[in-house]
């Protein structure tokens, strides 16, 4: 099954990687030093079982015949789509309903519609004769779907990682980057709104990379004029907002007003980060991990575990991990000459990169708190399966590629 | 290999943001590497819960019944524990926490390591004087003055408080208790604790080891906890002082009091009784040995017992009878001899020398047990139990207690399936017209049922509760609204049995002369109820005042104590004549103190007529309205 020659044995070697340091840093999560006796959760080796079913899915996917596994996207997508209406059905956990609990397993349609999204999205922008205004339409209403499905759970974290791989496939499936970026430009128009000086800045920038592409002066600017509306309106829109909305937004963008809900998580996480100081404090003997401050450090604040025990050195050594994973698809993807599955790595590139920064960047408080997990670090089966699998979609695609020259 | 657009954006992505992370973790644990270590040395940041002032009791004059007190308490950190044997000896010596009941303590509540564990509480000033040097040892363990009960005397009604066990712990999962929380276990503490409890508040804590502020967040975020409702009862202390007082010594029995047109129970005295401050502390094994003794102080006898009425039953039986036409007041039925042959069996009455042949007045006067067996005889078991219903002798009556007891009275169902189907239930039905047999009630169901006699066949549900201070003002009827049902006798017939009630206290050869007061009329009726419990008769009570007004209703119940007559009636004179002489003192409206008063109180004493709860549904019968009696002292 595995064509030693096309075979990316590197990408699967720091993927095993990933996963091993998961279940060390799990590990660690579980357990709780009372005096001199260790009491252990049970977490950590339902990890380690889903990290060898991942594993497995690997191999089977890596056995599964090309034109089967062409034709089964697209009903496994509208299975998906049928999935993301039930779970709306369900009973709420935590004021959202994301989640079907099945025998004492809890599973997330978001997670696979992550996935299936991408294939799908890919399998249309990537046909011949479109042009690129139609490969953008089409790409955002297949996004769409689910994208608003999730919203009504509601997962306001989860549909960011969707949206930021629709862009990497768009760019992938080569539409000219001037259209991504006026796709862009609103979003970074709103945020600049917040510092006035920062206007200006954010529009020389935009009319020099816009001039930069060869677009006509009239383009450039309709654009303009159109930024600068929105940079202003933005203000007024705000204040025409209800206090409590105001608050809601910026308890979002600021934890810290928050100080009993997700500000307490994001304090504490800080500080078991900040005190693991240059070599950390050893595995096992996190004091801030010991006292259970953080309700759920194994899952989304696993990161928290890893920088408190493991220091800066330990947190680089990480991040240096995922970089290296994430080269290697880059080039993988570049590698890849059938438009639709380059265009799939770019997605699942994407996707995982993205969920890595904000989650280690909601950790160190660099970015807002959404529940997202770290891939392959944070303890969750379901979560874990989907991304292995993602992976194995890429590792697919290299085996099953054409000669190399 | 040819670089393609896309893979150039993605790299440089990937660069811009994976350089942002290291700069942050950079900054984070080099930079200011140091200043979280001392914060996470001190683990002074947290969330603590700010427990909410749990409502205290009052009495009809808001004197204090059940009061909070400071309390020091000890709590533990099991997340700083460094030594766990010396720990569990110190606590083994100095709190007598043996080292197993520590371990699942902590074992308990292993993943919630930062979360305090309130170890001991009332423990002595001295004591803590003494350990509080060694404590310097215990990082984990911390003094802190928490909230305990003090409660004003010895009583069945207001229960008593605890920790919070597991069961209900779970059982109250959403209702935001810790496992430290104090519930309310028995009593008034349990039937009204979403009331008295109030909401607890959550502060973040953000202070170094200095006591500096780590101004990491705005204090503003903190929830403020909201105190729990203090409750006024209908109970007086005073008159609770004297019932208690003058109950006799060394017999078990109750005394209830109530007022007739409200309901509101003025005395509430189970004897023997204990004290619930005693719950409060750890309980030795002495004080467990004399909660549990043969006479068990910890029984409510009012509501958590139920006994044989005897006599005091039989104006019930004459009520079905007139109601349903068997007799007129003026039938006399069977002549008493000492008893009266009913098939092959002799049936006694109590008086051996006989009382001849009765009208219904003389036979509740006397208490003559064949009239009531002759009328048996015309009277449908079922029907009877229908009426005892009605008159709520089966059901329990709704007091704002826990764990009521119901009375019992059989159907023919009920022996069919007892003694088989063909038996013969005439000789039971015959016990069952004098209130013995299987019937069964509660003391409390009888001072409801003389007050429905007392207040023209009204009867009200009785309660404790008059209503609620603090930072809510509810009355009863806001909180829950009283059961008020009309009893099934005709008016005629409630004329009768009053007449009888009259008869037995203040005609001649009357049963309860006893009983008799000056200053006001007394109606009552005295019972001796054979029981399994002794030879002796249990002694039973029931009567009401009237003076210018229907005034209060007295039960007393005396287990193997004798003659009613003898026994139990002198007692309901002492407190008759206690209530009369006290008459103004009690009725007094007392204004709302001024701890109670918010802005909208102008002037305390129409407050008080608006929260008198019976005043809308007293029925027209009644010759004066009890507002009136409340506000014209």
């Amino acid at each position: 099954m595995i064509n030693r020659k096309k075979f990316d044995f590197t990408l699967l070697a720091l993927l095993a990687t990933l996963i091993f340091l998961g279940c060390i840093a799990i590990f660690s999560a579980s357990t709780t030093m009372i005096g001199d006796q260790m009491s252990i959760q049970n977490n950590w080796w339902k990890q380690i079982i889903f990290a060898f079913l991942a594993f497995g899915a690997i191999a089977l996917l890596l056995k599964l015949p090309m034109p089967i596994f062409d034709i089964v996207v697209i009903p496994l997508f509208v299975l998906n789509i049928i999935a993301l209406v039930l779970v709306l059905f369900t009973p709420a956990v935590n004021g959202s309903h994301r989640w079907f609990s099945l025998g004492g397993i809890n599973l997330q349609p978001s997670e696979s519609a992550k996935l299936l999204t991408i294939l799908m999205v890919a399998r249309i922008i990537s046909k011949e004769h479109l042009n690129e205004y139609r490969q953008i339409l089409y790409g955002f209403l297949i996004v769409l779907l689910p994208v608003s499905l999730i919203m009504i759970e509601p997962d306001f974290g989860t549909t960011l990682v969707f949206w930021a791989s629709l862009l990497a496939m768009l760019i992938a499936a080569e539409v000219p980057l001037f259209f991504i970026l006026l796709m862009v430009s609103p979003i970074v128009s709103v945020v600049s709104s917040v510092w006035w000086p920062a206007i200006p800045i954010w529009l020389i920038i935009l009319i020099c990379l816009l001039l930069k592409s060869g677009l006509s002066w009239v383009t450039i600017t309709v654009s303009a004029i159109a930024n600068v509306f929105i940079a202003f309106i933005t203000p007024v829109f705000w204040m025409g907002l209800k206090d409590y909305q105001q608050n809601r937004i910026l308890t979002f963008l600021d934890p810290t007003r928050d100080p009993l809900g997700a500000g307490y998580q994001i304090i504490q996480a800080k500080i078991a980060i900040g005190s693991g100081s240059m070599f950390g404090k050893g595995w096992l003997l996190g004091t801030q991990k010991n006292m259970n401050f953080l309700p759920e450090h194994h899952t989304d604040f696993i990161f928290s575990v890893v920088g408190e025990e493991f220091g800066f050195i330990g947190s680089i050594f990480l991040l240096a991990i995922f970089a290296a994973f994430f080269s290697r698809i880059i080039r993988n993807a570049n590698d890849l000459k059938i438009k639709e599955r380059k265009v799939a790595a770019s997605g699942i590139m994407a996707y995982l990169m993205l969920q890595t920064f904000i989650n280690i960047g909601m950790n160190i408080g660099l970015v807002p708190a959404t529940g997202i997990p770290l891939p392959f670090i944070s303890y969750g089966g379901s979560n874990l399966l989907i991304n292995a699998i993602s992976v194995g979609v890429i590792l697919k695609y290299l085996n099953e590629r054409g000669f190399i020259k | 290999m040819i670089k393609s657009q896309a893979t150039l954006v993605y790299r440089i992505t990937l660069a811009v943001l994976f350089l942002l992370l290291a700069g942050a973790l950079f900054r984070l644990q080099v930079v200011k590497g140091k200043d979280f270590q001392r914060i996470a040395e001190s683990n002074f940041v947290r969330i603590r819960r700010i427990t909410a002032t749990r409502g205290e009791i009052y009495d009809h004059k808001y004197r204090p019944i059940a009061q909070n007190v400071p309390s020091h308490n000890l709590y533990l950190t099991s997340g700083k524990i460094r030594n766990l044997p010396a720990l569990s000896r110190f606590l083994e010596r100095n709190f007598a926490i043996p080292q197993a009941e520590l371990h699942n303590l902590v074992l308990k509540q292993r993943f919630k390591t930062y979360e305090e564990i309130l170890l001991a509480d009332n423990i002595p000033y001295e004591t803590m004087l003494i350990l509080s040097e060694q404590l310097n040892y215990y990082p984990e363990l911390s003094f802190r003055i928490g909230s305990s009960r003090n409660y004003m005397y010895p009583n069945h009604f207001t229960g008593y408080m605890g920790r919070i066990n597991e069961d209900e712990y779970e059982l109250y999962r959403a209702e935001n208790y810790s496992l430290n929380s104090y519930i309310g276990k028995t009593g008034l503490e349990r039937y009204y604790e979403v009331l008295l409890r109030g909401r607890d508040g959550r502060e973040i804590v953000q202070v170094d080891a200095q006591g500096r502020s780590l101004n990491l967040f705005d204090p503003a975020g903190n929830i403020e906890p909201l105190n729990g409702l203090s409750l006024v009862l209908t109970i007086d202390n005073d008159l609770q002082e004297f019932v208690s007082n003058t109950f006799p010594a060394g017999m078990n029995g109750a005394i209830v009091v109530s007022d007739i047109r409200s309901g509101g129970i003025l005395a509430y005295v189970s004897k023997p009784d204990y004290d619930p401050n005693l719950f409060m502390h750890k309980i030795t094994p002495d004080i467990w040995a004399t909660l549990n003794r043969a006479e068990k102080p910890m029984l409510d006898r009012i509501i958590h017992a139920s006994y044989p009425p005897g006599s005091v039953f039989k104006p019930l039986t004459a009520a079905l009878g007139l109601d349903s036409g068997i007799v007129t007041p003026y039938t006399r039925l069977a002549s008493c001899v000492g008893g009266m042959k009913i098939g092959n069996r002799f049936f006694k009455c109590w008086n051996s020398g006989g009382h001849g042949s009765n009208n219904v007045i003389d036979a509740l006067r006397v208490s003559c047990d064949v009239y009531f067996y002759d009328l048996s005889l015309k009277m449908n078991l079922d029907s009877f139990l229908g009426y005892a219903k009605d008159s709520h002798f089966y059901a329990k009556t709704g007091i704002d207690l826990p764990n009521e007891r119901r009375g019992f009275f059989p159907s023919i169902a009920w022996y069919r399936k007892t003694y088989g189907k063909h038996a013969s239930i005439l000789g039971h039905k015959v016990n069952l017209a004098i209130g013995q047999g299987e019937v069964l009630t509660t003391p409390i169901q009888m001072n409801a049922f003389y007050g429905a006699i007392a207040n023209n066949g009204l009867w009200t549900q009785p309660h404790l509760l008059k209503q609620t201070v603090g930072r809510g003002r509810l009355t009863r009827e806001q909180v829950m609204p009283l059961a008020k049902n009309r009893l099934p006798m005709k008016p005629l017939t409630l004329q009768t049995i009053q007449q009888g009630l009259w008869a037995v206290v203040n005609a001649p050869g009357g049963t309860g002369a006893n009983a008799k007061v000056n200053g006001g009329t007394v109606f009552g009726k005295s019972g001796s109820a054979e029981n399994a419990m002794g030879r002796t008769t249990h002694a039973w009570f029931c009567a009401y005042l009237l003076t210018s007004k229907p005034e209060i209703v007295v039960t007393v119940f005396l287990e193997n104590a004798g003659g009613g007559g003898a026994m139990a009636a002198p007692i309901t004179a002492r407190i008759f004549n206690y209530y009369i002489g006290n008459l103004e003192n009690i009725k007094k409206v007392t204004p709302l103190p001024s701890q109670f008063r918010t802005a909208e109180d102008v002037d305390p004493v129409p407050e008080e007529i608006d929260t008198e709860p019976t005043e809308p549904e007293t029925p027209a019968e009644n010759t004066t309205t009890p507002t009136g009696a409340q506000s014209s002292d």
